[in-house]
């Protein structure tokens, strides 16, 4: 179910919480959620590139290697501002291109993960910067 | 008989001599002219010091030491016992992937002091009268109204920023901050209505700048609790826009833990 929420409400909704400041390496969330070690690797095709802050997104359709089932999923990245002083450009992927990324999944299983590290079709290769932990596999 | 020229483009002609004017101004005057007494040279874009992560800044190498990491606050009892077990839960939520939700996902800016301690770069504008502080992440702003005292604590409109007012006291602007909403909580540290912000920021040389900074809040702390920032100037940098509410795509706050929304 896709919630539609304004500031507002989203205000509302963590009226008990505290405005915590103080960690440097995340001004928005924390990503804890996702594997803290596991990293994976694979190709796939942009279907939509979200160049945005907080977060950047790219969502991709990846090949299952032995059934040939497409999955979609959800790559998240650091916001414009880090990507621009790591050398992204807004304009750098749109749908239709081909990628390669090497991310941490989602403990949880479901088809989202966290950018360590992009190949463009041009074999160029970008970080996610800092914050996002580097990558560890080739 | 002399023709009097119509009002209205007496005013036109005043107003286009005041563009020209401003147009002809040195670039990043901000309206102020070179050698006046409002420019004592902290203006400029700033990042955070030490260098961390990168991409948080320009990404170069640190070439003189830091400041000491900021100390724990000096909580009473009553608070500290309390501050402690909330910081255990959160790592120990953080540790199953499981982090609580924060202001930060809701887009709710830091506030002061969280927001001087440079998330993104950071711009400062000297004007006459003014210093204005912009920070990058949220799109922060603060203004430091100079030459003026602080409203006195329970007339200050509770407010992210707070409200601020600087001296120049020889090279160091010392400014006072009241009226922080409760809610805003540096490192998750409680305050009371009266808490009180002094900063003490002056340069270091031409390249770099300190910021003491002691919080006092005798309700709620044993002493006054204390430390130093720093920043080094980034000539040329431009402020990146961040407009948090543009992506909404991230969490379900009511599932009362961080969680990707993945549809």
């Amino acid at each position: 179910m896709r919630l539609k929420r304004g500031v507002a409400g989203w205000a509302a909704a963590l009226g008990v919480l505290a405005v915590v400041s103080g960690s440097p390496a995340f001004a928005h969330h924390s990503f804890a959620p996702y594997e803290p070690k596991l990293q994976i690797k694979f190709s796939g095709v942009v279907t939509k590139f979200r160049w945005a802050n907080p977060h950047v997104y790219i969502e991709m359709d990846v090949a299952d290697e032995k059934t040939g089932a497409t999955r979609h999923w959800l790559i998240e990245c650091a916001n414009p501002g880090i990507l621009n002083r790591v050398g992204w450009r807004f304009n750098m992927l749109e749908a239709g291109d081909q990628i390669t990324v090497i991310v941490s999944p989602l403990r949880n299983g479901e088809p989202a993960a966290l950018l360590k590290q992009i190949t463009l079709a041009d074999g160029s290769t970008y970080t996610n910067g800092g914050p996002a932990g580097p990558a560890t596999i080739d | 008989m002399t023709e009097r020229r119509p009002r209205r483009s007496r005013r036109a002609s005043t107003t286009m001599l005041l563009v020209l004017v401003v147009a002809t101004m040195p670039a990043g005057s901000a309206f102020a002219q070179a050698g006046s007494p409002a420019i004592r040279g902290i203006n400029g874009s700033w990042e955070t010091y030490p260098p961390r992560a990168a991409g948080l800044g320009s990404g170069e190498a640190a070439s003189i030491p830091g400041p000491a990491p900021i100390p724990d606050p000096p909580l009473k009892p009553e608070y500290l016992d309390e501050w402690e077990a909330e910081r255990a839960r959160i790592a120990e939520l953080t540790s199953q992937g499981l982090p609580p939700v924060t202001s930060g996902m809701a887009c709710l800016p830091e506030g002061m002091p969280g927001m001087m301690l440079g998330t993104f770069p950071m711009e400062v504008l000297e004007t006459p009268g003014q210093v204005t502080i912009i920070q990058e992440a949220f799109t922060q702003v603060r203004r430091i109204y100079l030459n003026e005292d602080a409203p006195a604590p329970e007339d200050a409109e509770p407010r992210f920023a707070g409200h601020s007012a600087g001296r120049w006291q020889g090279d160091t602007l010392v400014v006072e901050t009241v009226g922080v909403k409760d809610y805003v909580r540096f490192r998750n540290v409680p305050h009371s209505p009266n808490m009180r912000i002094v900063e003490r920021i002056r340069l270091v040389g031409d390249q770099f700048m300190e910021n003491q900074v002691t919080i006092e809040d005798p309700q709620y702390l044993t002493a006054p609790w204390t430390w130093t920032w720093m920043y080094r100037r980034w000539p040329g940098y431009k402020m990146q826009e961040y407009v948090c509410e543009d992506n909404r795509y991230f969490v379900d706050p009511k599932l009362g833990y961080q969680r990707l929304r993945v549809e």
